[in-house]
């Protein structure tokens, strides 16, 4: 018992001294809510963007970076240590580091900057002290690219994950946006990752003339084992990000996280410096969604890419 | 440091109502409950849509306590009548109830902006994170002697029973299943009443925010069992308080610390660990009060 | 009156494993009667005492209770009229409850559980009493948890327990088995005290020869899911030991051993 008891204290002073560590330099608090290529994306993007504005890190401000492991209960944990040490702005990266942020910081004000969050106003988040940018996919502009790709295209088959939130949103979007454009929209949901490979199956068996990629964790973390099938079948499949493009995909009408974070960066710079205050910026969305397409990919599914589509063309697939 | 120190005491008393809920199912009834998983998010479902429609967040507590006993119901009787093991009883209730969260409440629903019990109470201008820590200390402490006193009871003293000795219950005329099944419905009734409390706090709802909830419930169980084992005059349910604080406080720590993030998990195993050889080593000069 | 009638009980029906054990098995219990039943290893008397509790199911046949057919009530409900203590002392007790809570919920048995509380104050004197007629001491302890007493004082206990209530039947399966002789003889001793004091009807399954010849009005001794024995009355007082040792050798012999 006696040595719990040291070894609780023991703990304790540990904590203590971590945060004794205070000093004049501005901390900003990044939780972002687990490791993944658009989440580190846009964490890079936004210390650029800080950089961009002028700003020196060690100097202007200081980082103190958390990730939450895809676990809610840590994202509130770490939003409680901002909190109790007083950081300069929280920075959080999706949605449920951003609420739990938002819900740590009301008592001392902190302003909270968000990114990667599809749906701010359905999350709550488009008032207070706390503004950011949203990662809405640009659904329009995607059915337009696959319009122009494959002109006799009737169906798109999605794969999404039911408890994703974005997802959700986004599929929701793709049904009301999809007639304009002559599509029907064949969405299959799944709960779990080990779903997705099956679900492939489905929409293959379904005949889909392609499918489109959302930003989904579960879906883009096996897409390798769906373009597989997809090449198999000849089906083209779309992403919604350039990483996705670099890995197969044909095309995308998509979101660049680095350029969203630099975005992010921009509009924390000016509450830093002091320009503005968080409650008086409306979120943004991105500014400008890049299209991508790769070369090999597509020539290997026979589909040509009209010369009339600004491509930041990417040669090489992965 | 003070307000982190009231930060993790408010968590820890937060989660001390699921905590209890574990003890009873794990260390009464012996009944490795997976039926949490998906309890504890439909309590905070069921929570962020009522608060949501204008019901006052305190019924929205008793509601929650009262859809988290349906959910302990099923796996009950899934278990005691349709004769199903005890973890998969459990894996069939928490799978299903995936599906009815999502379906209550979509893949997430945020209630900022809307009163929460913690800015209901009739407490002034203070500040939220002292609500918090007052409220969740009050809940913690209420369902704390509701229990105690319950243990202490003909019928609590039967449940007590059931986990040592089905044998004893079935010799006195009374149904063993019938007392699994009310184990589980209270547990599982303590369970979402913490999701409604953690939506609250947290102010959303999320359809994954279920996921580790048993691992964290049992670990609290263990720590706090372990920790007093030695002092029998410590009642199971203090313990698991305590546990649920200390295993908050190790999270909190590894946070602190910057530990790399991904090795977060890792980390808390291994404190987790550390406090279980500590709490089993002899105390050499405790022994000698004791 | 306990009637068995025609009862077939098969293990493991329809495998490789598969074995009768009762077939078209009879027995007839009276009121009062303190039945000692004796036997080699899966001769039936502990499925016997099964069969009687409800435990098992059996295949075929009728278990009458006064002229009452119970063959299909669930093991619990009958465990209202029947009090059984184990072979070992911790299935009779609560270890995590202490001595008073113990005999709280003993003494309300048959009647309903609900939110009194646990611990019958009233009570206390008259189980003090009762502890105190074991001769054990654990009338100062009452308020120590039961898993830390030995298994004599526990079986000691389940006994007190479980003739606590009004019952109809005391099922005792070899009760005394995992004691050491002199705790095994004071429970014996304790047991036909209690036995001749309530006057319960009673079926004792021993392996103590002695037991069985010293103690209860009728004697069993079972063997391939028949009674091969069946002595009563004056016909009981004149069995010996070395008789039973006898019957045990031959069978032994027959069975190739």
């Amino acid at each position: 018992m006696k040595k719990l008891v040291s070894f609780v204290l023991a703990a304790l002073m540990l904590f203590s001294l971590a945060s004794c560590s205070k000093s004049s330099i501005p901390v900003i608090g990044i939780s972002q809510y687990g490791e993944h290529e658009s989440l580190d994306n846009c964490r890079t993007g936004f210390l650029d963007g800080l950089k961009g504005a002028g700003l020196v890190e060690g100097k202007d401000f200081t980082v103190n970076y958390q990730n939450a492991g895809f676990d809610d209960n840590i994202t509130t944990q770490i939003a409680q240590n901002f909190a109790a040490n007083d950081v300069a702005m929280m920075v959080a990266i999706a949605t449920p580091s951003a609420t739990a942020c938002y819900a740590a910081a009301e008592d001392k004000n902190i302003p909270v900057i968000f990114t990667a969050i599809t749906d701010p106003v359905k999350a709550r988040l488009d008032s207070g002290n706390i503004t950011g940018t949203s990662d809405k996919l640009p659904v329009e502009a995607q059915l337009d690219l696959i319009r122009k790709l494959q002109p006799d295209a009737k169906t798109i088959g999605i794969i999404y994950t039911t408890s994703e939130p974005n997802s959700v949103s986004a599929i929701a979007e793709y049904e009301a946006k999809a007639p304009e454009y002559g599509f029907t929209i064949e969405a299959v949901g799944v709960t779990a990752q080990s779903e997705v490979t099956m679900a492939a199956d489905t929409l293959i068996s379904k005949n889909v003339d392609c499918m489109s990629n959302l930003t989904d964790n579960n879906v883009v973390g096996v897409l390798a084992g769906i373009l597989e099938k997809t090449n198999e079948a000849g089906i083209p499949v779309y992403g919604s990000e350039v990483e996705q493009v670099k890995k197969g995909c044909v095309a995308a009408a998509g979101i660049d996280y680095i350029e969203l974070g630099k975005q992010t960066g921009a509009m924390a710079a000016k509450i830093l410096r002091g320009e503005a205050v968080a409650s008086d910026i409306p979120y943004e969305t991105i500014s400008e969604y890049g299209i991508y397409t790769n070369t090999p990919a597509a020539e290997a599914l026979g589909i040509d890419i009209p010369a009339d589509i600004t491509a930041k063309a990417i040669e090489s697939a992965e | 440091m003070l307000n982190l120190i009231i930060s993790t005491l408010t968590e820890g008393f937060i989660y001390a109502l699921l905590a209890y809920g574990i003890f009873i199912t794990y260390k009464i009834l012996d009944f490795p409950d997976l039926t949490v998983d998906g309890s504890f998010p439909l309590g905070a479902a069921v929570t962020a849509v009522v608060i949501n429609n204008g019901v006052n967040p305190f019924l929205a507590l008793l509601i929650s306590v009262a859809v988290g006993a349906l959910a302990g119901l099923c796996t009950g009787l899934i278990h005691v009548r349709l004769k199903v093991r005890d973890l998969l009883a459990g894996i069939i209730t928490m799978t299903a109830l995936f599906s009815v969260n999502l379906q209550i409440a979509g893949s997430n629903m945020s209630i900022i902006g809307i009163d929460t019990i913690f800015r209901l109470m009739p407490f002034g201008d203070m500040p939220q994170i002292y609500r918090k820590l007052i409220v969740s200390l009050i809940l913690a402490i209420i369902v704390k002697i509701i229990l105690d006193l319950y243990f202490k009871t003909q019928n609590g003293l039967l449940l007590r029973s059931v986990g040592d000795n089905e044998n004893l219950v079935c010799t006195l005329g009374i149904d063993n299943g019938n007392m699994k099944i009310l184990g589980l419905v209270i547990a599982n009734a303590l369970v979402a009443l913490c999701g409604s409390v953690v939506c609250q706090q947290q102010q959303s709802f999320s359809a994954t925010m279920g996921t580790g909830q048993m691992v964290f419930g049992l670990a609290a169980v263990i720590i706090g069992t372990t920790i007093f084992k030695k002092m029998s005059f410590v009642k199971g349910t203090t313990a698991v308080m305590v546990g649920s604080i200390v295993y908050k406080a190790c999270i909190q720590t590894a946070i602190t610390l910057g530990l790399p993030a991904n090795l977060m998990k890792l980390i808390t195993a291994v404190l987790f660990l550390l406090i279980l050889v500590l709490g089993n080593l002899p105390s050499k000069g405790g022994r000698k009060h004791a | 009156m306990l009637e068995l009638k025609n009862i077939t009980k098969i293990y493991n029906p329809g495998e490789v494993t598969e074995m009768s054990l009762f077939e078209d098995f009879n027995l007839r219990v009276s009121d009062g009667e303190f039945v000692s039943i004796v036997g080699s290893n899966g001769s039936g008397k502990t499925s016997l005492l099964n069969i009687v509790c409800g435990s098992i199911p059996v295949e075929s046949g009728q278990i009458l209770v006064g002229g009452k057919d119970i063959t299909h009530m669930p093991e619990h409900k009958r465990y209202r009229n029947i009090g059984r203590v184990y072979q070992d002392p911790a299935k009779g007790t609560c270890p995590n409850l202490t001595i008073l809570e113990n005999m709280s919920l003993a003494d309300n048995k048959g009647k309903k559980y609900l939110f009194a509380s646990g611990i019958n104050r009233k009570r206390a004197d008259f189980y003090r009493e009762q502890l105190a007629s074991l001769g054990l001491g654990l009338e100062d302890k009452m308020n120590l948890r039961v898993g830390s007493l030995s298994g004599g004082q526990r079986q000691a206990m389940a006994l007190l327990m479980t003739t606590m209530t009004p019952i109809d039947f005391l099922i005792l399966d070899e009760h005394t088995a995992a004691l050491d002789p002199k705790t095994a003889e004071i429970i014996m001793e304790l047991t036909d005290k209690i036995v001749r004091e309530k006057k319960v009807t009673t079926m004792m399954v021993t392996h103590n020869l002695r037991y069985a010849v010293d103690y209860g009005d009728r004697l069993l001794m079972m063997h391939k899911g028949e009674a091969i024995i069946d002595k009563q009355g004056d016909e009981k007082i004149t069995v010996t030991v070395p008789d039973l040792l006898h019957v045990f050798n031959e069978i032994s012999i027959e069975c190739g051993n």
